[in-house]
């Protein structure tokens, strides 16, 4: 089942050349938003390629994953600027602990087979 | 099977242009300011409006001294020009006017009068305007010339001369001052002005309470004389 490594992999590649053809530059200010939103897409895909090797993937779940993990970053970071502390440490070391863990799950996998 | 995939692809998608864009950001732009270095130019900045407030007290209160120094200038120069008013007042440069009396003395008319022995001689008047000084006479005049500290009273020929301008009879001395004190040192018993009227002049002196008197008409000049400090003790 490498059907979603290949679906990521395209969508990666689409993704970056869209980008390199917009002249979009973010400002500064958000660039804690717009890394907490790469670390929730990565977890998400990453997330949902174990999905589709172990044969459970659910769109819904997949995608509702994504924006909720994403919306809930942000909601730290925003509370965190507030607050004078740097909740997001939270989502980023969540992110982070999955992303290695669909990792080994994956790599195990792929091994396996 | 792809369709339910599609949503990885478009993750995927999302994930591929966040990173090009912020990559670009990221190069594009001016490193952020530190949040330690904004704290600095925090803490500068409230140090810099304080020193200007503080700047800015000052220049206030330079500039009421200067405006209080602006006003001393006046006043000093105000000062000053009374003074010169006043020096001008003394030295008889202006025409200047009070109480005071006028002395008119003639020879006796006709051409032999009984009683006149001599005709008025420039000694008669210096010895008037010495009575006169005398009885602290402020300010003085001969027939329209001023009496100041340079002046000379003296015969020129059968005429007399004050300031070197001649003169012609009757001979009228204005004199500013107490009147009383004037008029009394003039006719005291035995004075001056009995002896002149024993000797055939007529002398009239009328008290006066306001006597104006021209100033000096020549420039006055000293050629020789120079202002020298005076010694410290």
């Amino acid at each position: 089942m490498r059907l979603g490594i290949l679906m990521a992999g395209i969508g990666l590649v689409l993704g970056v050349a869209v980008g390199l053809h917009l002249p979009l530059v973010f400002p500064q200010a958000y660039g804690k938003y717009i890394g907490l939103a790469m670390l929730a897409a990565l977890d998400s895909v990453f997330g949902g390629v174990r999905a589709s090797m172990e044969d459970r993937f659910d769109n819904a779940i997949f995608l509702s994953g994504f924006f909720a993990n994403a919306l809930l970053a942000a909601g730290l970071v925003f509370v965190g600027d507030r607050l004078g502390v740097e909740l997001y440490t939270a989502a980023i070391v969540a992110f982070g602990v999955r992303l290695f863990q669909n990792l080994g799950v994956i790599r195990r996998r792929l091994l396996k087979k | 099977m792809i369709q339910r995939h599609f949503s990885i692809a478009l993750v995927g998608l999302i994930l591929g242009l966040l990173l090009v864009l912020q990559f670009r950001t990221a190069n594009q732009q001016e490193p952020a300011v530190p949040g330690d270095r904004a704290h600095e130019l925090t803490v500068e900045l409230k140090a810099l409006t304080t020193e200007r407030a503080g700047l800015e007290s000052v220049a206030r209160d330079l500039e009421g001294k200067l405006a209080r120094a602006r006003l001393g200038y006046v006043q000093a120069e105000e000062t000053i020009k009374a003074q010169i008013r006043e020096a001008a007042v003394l030295a008889g440069m202006t025409r200047v006017a009070g109480p005071g009396v006028r002395v008119i003395i003639t020879s006796r008319t006709g051409a032999t009068p009984p009683g006149a022995i001599f005709a008025v001689r420039d000694e008669d008047l210096l010895k008037l305007v010495n009575e006169l000084r005398a009885a602290e006479a402020e300010a003085l005049s001969i027939n329209g010339q001023r009496l100041i500290s340079t002046s000379a009273i003296r015969l020129a020929g059968s005429h007399i001369n004050v300031n070197l301008q001649r003169i012609t009879p009757p001979y009228e001395i204005l004199a500013i001052g107490d009147p009383i004190a004037l008029r009394n040192s003039l006719e005291i018993k035995g004075g001056l002005v009995e002896t002149m009227r024993d000797w055939g002049m007529d002398v009239t002196i009328e008290t006066q309470n306001r006597i104006v008197i021209p100033p000096f008409k020549r420039p006055l000049v000293y050629d020789y004389t120079e202002p020298v400090a005076e010694a410290s003790h």
